[in-house]
């Protein structure tokens, strides 16, 4: 019977922790990056094999667009950014794979027999959103303390100018920080569980050629996601390091930055000589 | 490109404020029994947020 749940199935405990389908697919989608990444730059090469580019394709096209947008000390979050756009990404394509969402076991929920996968979507699990965007919340913050020193930070944060303003203006400030979390992660999920929704009931009401063009949609929300939360993450730490410069404290600037414009080299130095 | 995803997240957040004081108000109501005080100032503190939102976003990037 079609059958999808907005939150993701337990599947297994250990000790006081409960897995669920969510977690195996965020697990999955970690272990595709480690063992790519380790397989890639093992057999690093001036002169890159086609496995080489395709990761490293990726990972320059972001870099670029953070170091276009990123300003003098761009390098400090490129990483970050570059981190979340991949792994977002492959979590989201594990959704679309066969036997993700597919293959299971058979339990009774609310009196009838129901799929629940062994594998699902990790974005479609409010949980791993929102941790995401824990995480890039407090990179935001932690960017923006390092730029601006704990005081400054805390100071335009709950301190209004005019200060006599601050006993409505901090509640308001805070409010507003709190829809970047809530947005971020809410968006991710949405999308994603929509997609899972989408494609459950094409696959139940026409099982074949019609959720072909579904899949393929499905393939340009998951980048178009995956692109939104990164890049979203990037404009909130240069907002965040914006105000260290605006307040003229460039002693604080990375030494190594670069000139926007320029080409930057990431290519992993060669690691051995050419296969 | 970041100013694409940038405007694409301001919409949201306008909406997210307004519930997000709306939520909070209501909370507070209902531990402090106070129904509907803190509500109606949630309500008003969220539609604040909301502009603080657009006026935030908007000086910061015409500044960069």
């Amino acid at each position: 019977m079609l059958n999808v749940e907005i939150a993701a199935e337990p599947l297994f405990s250990i000790g006081p922790l409960t897995v669920t389908n969510s977690m195996v697919g965020a697990l999955v989608a970690s272990v595709i990056l480690l063992v790519v990444a380790w397989y890639v730059t093992r057999r690093a090469t001036l002169v890159p094999s086609r496995m080489q580019v395709l990761v490293e394709f990726p990972i320059e096209w972001i870099a670029n667009i953070v170091q276009g947008t990123g300003g003098s000390r761009w390098r400090s979050f490129a990483p970050l950014v570059i981190t979340i756009f991949i792994f977002v990404l492959i979590a989201n394509w594990l959704g679309l794979l066969p036997g993700v969402g597919t293959i299971g076991y058979h339990a009774e929920h609310h009196g009838e027999e129901v799929l629940i996968p062994f594998v699902r979507a990790a974005g479609a699990d409010l949980n791993f959103t929102l941790g995401l965007a824990i995480v890039s919340f407090i990179a935001f913050i932690a960017f923006g303390i390092k730029a601006n020193g704990l005081g400054g930070y805390l100071k335009h944060t709950f301190i209004a100018n005019p200060p006599y303003m601050t006993p409505i203006m901090t509640p308001i400030h805070i409010i507003s920080e709190l829809s970047r979390l809530i947005s971020l992660s809410m968006r991710l999920f949405g999308n994603v569980f929509a997609g899972e929704v989408l494609l459950a009931t094409m696959l139940a009401l026409v099982p074949l050629v019609v959720p072909i063009a579904f899949l393929g949609l499905e393939l340009v929300f998951g980048f178009v996601q995956a692109l939104v939360f990164s890049l979203l993450t990037m404009t909130y730490v240069i907002l965040a390091i914006a105000e260290n410069e605006e307040h003229g404290r460039p002693e604080l600037d990375d030494p190594d930055h670069d000139s926007p414009g320029e080409a930057p080299d990431h290519r992993a130095a060669p690691q051995g000589t050419a296969a | 490109m970041a100013n694409w995803g940038l405007a694409l997240d301001l919409g949201v957040r306008l909406g997210l404020s307004v519930v997000i004081g709306l939520g909070l108000g209501l909370l507070v109501d209902s531990w402090l029994h106070t129904n509907p005080a803190f509500t109606l100032v949630g309500i008003v503190l969220g539609v604040g947020a909301a502009f603080y939102t657009i006026w935030d976003v908007a000086s910061r990037g015409m500044k960069r």
